[in-house]
């Protein structure tokens, strides 16, 4: 059994609309630049959103200067895919939302200021928590049925998505907004410095020499709809989303299996579930995150699954640089994208495959061939893996 | 039908396995209260004090559970057995610690920012069970029958046949952890309703307080 | 360097939080990184690459430089000596 499809929205470093993301991922145009953040003399290479709260602020109309920019990164992409929807009281309608930081950017203020005494104003620690992120989202779309929140790292996104499917499918609501947010913050930036996975160099997904990965931030939100919610709303269906699946690696609290079990586990229920063959998948988005780690486990995987006959694959990571939570429904939008005009993106930086295993992703842009359905996976911190698939058809 | 096979509660002061306190917090004692559990309950494994908070206390109680429901371990396949747990704080505890850490320690502590994520608390109980099956976790205002009714339905629907469950808040002044298994089976056991969960969860707050007032 | 080896250890001890074990218990070369020995994993490795820099103000760029360097507390002592001179 299938889901549709019926509204995309994203904001990330390569575009603040599904359009700007789109024309970027045909040019090949990575949006990982050089990075500081204010007040900080330290430079980084990361995926930063081009719009600073002012403007989000001003284009959402949003005049509380307590929201954290993961809320307003949040309510861009949301609103672009709720498009004006209506609401009605026969239409059961949900918004599941996932985070890792947070309202961690406003947090990081307000310690800094508690720990040198410079009036810190405690009115911030109320957007703290992951579930506010998500609460202002619903406040202003209007949504007030089913609302959650998630947070299980790297995979969140895509966890976010497949709730929302099975929710849809046990009929407990008719539509559902689901996605993930997050913002670039000091807190994550040292994190991933502490573990030695952040280059300092631009990501190399899949590539022998790949250092680590490239912090980005970003949002972006599908909206799922039953049959009915679709007759209520007059929404076009922009593509199926037929199979989705979760397993855990245990290995490892950050790092992924070297034999990938969580990771196979994930991509194999998920395709099983679609009832798509392995031959149907079109192409993969790969979680590639460009660490030695999680690029040569995921390849394992890849190939536990599909042997020789790998399909086309890449990371567009090299693109946003890993957004964390806001990753899986990111990737989801490229997958839906990737559909709807028959592309497949090019994985930048890729030079040489890794020794171990060979592989090599697609490194130029291709339009020629026909895409119908592809694999999209997303393994997160505590060996959280989730793979989902989408097709143009049920 | 679905049955709720065993539970575990950790507060402040008391911890009790399907009703029965089975560890009283000792004020005097040179040792965290997890850490006394830990000792008394005679534990086995290291890595326990590498954890944050919130693992420990996910851990301890998974443990007391297996320990009161051996099945937990030898009735599964290792993939179908799901976890669904979720708190209202996330994992604010050790993000402050690893800020504190950066900001005021020199430089950040990576074994604290592994902590950083609240469903790390779940991939340390996989690793220890060596659990391949779903984990999902959520931040809610707060605990909430209903969230864990509907996810375990659709959860035991899917491939899982056992969930593990748990609301586990643990911040600087407030231990609220409610650790229960849902089983298909367990005809001797607690039916699983939204009325039956609720009172359970309950227990702990009245047993907490009850102990406090000694 | 024997004082620097007792420092070492008590280091250590309280950077990986490592309860039950004292500097008794950890002899100049004991196999931090087998299980025969101390048992430490990926992340401990990293807590000691915070620590050589926070403690004796050395930093260690790449992780793989770690394993020859961690390899007991002896490695340990003989790299900190060989940097600082």
């Amino acid at each position: 059994m299938s889901v549709r499809i019926t509204g995309i929205g994203i904001v990330s470093a390569i575009g603040l609309t599904v359009q700007e993301n789109l024309l970027a991922l045909k040019d090949g145009r990575t949006g990982i630049m050089p990075f500081s953040f204010r007040n900080d003399n330290k430079t980084f290479l990361a995926g930063a959103v081009r719009a600073t709260n002012t403007d989000l602020r001003k284009e959402l109309h949003i005049h509380d200067q307590y929201v954290s920019r993961t809320a307003l990164l949040g309510l861009k992409a949301a609103c672009e895919a709720w498009q004006n929807g209506k609401h009605c009281d026969e239409i059961r309608t949900g918004l599941i939302s996932s985070t890792s930081v947070g309202g961690m950017d406003l947090s990081e203020k307000f310690y800094s200021a508690y720990l040198h005494g410079n009036n810190p104003d405690f009115e911030i620690l109320r957007m703290h928590d992951s579930g506010s992120t998500t609460e202002k989202i619903a406040v202003e779309l209007g949504i007030s049925g089913y609302i959650n929140t998630l947070s299980t790292a790297c995979s969140s996104g895509a966890n976010a998505i497949m709730l929302g499917a099975r929710l849809l499918l046990q009929g407990k609501l008719d539509r559902v907004l689901v996605g993930g947010t997050d913002a670039l913050t000091n807190f994550t930036v040292n994190g991933f410095r502490s573990l030695m996975i952040y280059d300092e160099q631009w990501c190399r997904p899949f590539d022998e020499s790949r250092e680590g990965l490239n912090l980005g931030e970003g949002a972006a939100f599908l909206l799922l709809e039953n049959e009915k919610s679709i007759r209520f709303s007059g929404n076009r269906t922009l593509a199926f989303l037929n199979g989705w699946a979760n397993a855990a690696d245990a290995y490892h609290q950050t790092a992924s299996s070297p034999e990938g079990k969580g990771a196979t586990l994930a991509i194999q229920k998920a395709i099983e579930k679609s009832e798509i063959s392995l031959s149907g998948i079109s192409y993969i988005n790969t979680h590639g995150t460009g660490t030695k780690n999680n690029d040569l486990s995921e390849s394992v995987a890849l190939k536990n699954v599909f042997g020789e006959h790998m399909p086309a694959f890449s990371s567009t990571k090299s693109f946003t640089g890993h957004t964390l939570a806001a990753a899986g429904a990111i990737e989801a939008v490229f997958s839906v994208l990737s559909i709807q005009h028959q592309l497949i993106y090019p994985n930048i930086n890729f030079r040489s495959a890794i020794p171990e295993t060979g592989l090599e992703p697609v490194t130029i842009l291709q339009t020629e061939k026909p895409v119908s359905a592809v694999l999209s996976n997303s393994f997160g911190f505590g060996g959280n893996n989730s793979s989902l698939v989408f097709s143009n058809h049920e | 039908m679905k049955f709720i096979t065993a539970y575990c509660h950790l507060r402040e002061n008391i911890c009790s396995v399907n009703g029965e306190i089975v560890s009283m917090r000792d004020n005097d004692s040179a040792d965290s209260w997890f850490k006394q559990i830990y000792k008394e309950q005679e534990f086995a494994y290291p890595k326990f004090y590498k954890m944050d908070v919130l693992s420990q206390a996910g851990f301890l109680t998974s443990e007391l559970i297996k320990r009161a429901n051996p099945g937990l371990i030898t009735d599964y396949n290792d993939d179908e057995v799901a976890m669904l747990f979720a708190n209202r704080s996330s994992s604010a505890e050790t993000d402050l610690k690893f800020i504190h850490s950066y900001q005021h320690n020199g430089a950040p502590s990576p074994s604290l920012f592994v902590y950083t994520l609240p469903n790390i608390v779940m991939g340390e109980i996989a690793i220890l069970n060596k659990w391949y099956g779903e984990n999902l976790f959520a931040v809610l205002p707060g605990f909430n029958p209903d969230f864990y009714m509907n996810h375990c339905s659709i959860l035991l629907s899917a491939d899982s046949e056992a969930v593990l469950c748990s609301w586990l808040e643990v911040t600087g002044y407030q231990i609220d952890a409610f650790t229960f298994l849902i089983e298909k089976k367990g005809e001797k056991s607690i039916e699983f309703t939204k009325d039956t969960l609720s009172e359970l969860a309950e227990l702990g707050g009245q047993q907490n307080k009850n102990y406090a007032n000694y | 360097m024997e004082d620097l080896k007792e420092e070492l250890k008590k280091q250590l001890i309280e950077q990986l939080n490592l309860e039950e074990i004292s500097p008794a218990d950890i002899d100049d070369d004991t196999l931090l990184f087998s299980d025969k020995g101390l048992g430490l994993d990926s992340i401990d490795a990293l807590e000691l690459i915070v620590l050589l820099e926070k403690y004796h103000g050395i930093q260690v760029t790449k992780p793989e430089e770690g394993k020859e360097v961690f390899r007991s507390i002896n490695s340990m002592a003989e790299y900190i000596c060989k940097r600082k001179s």
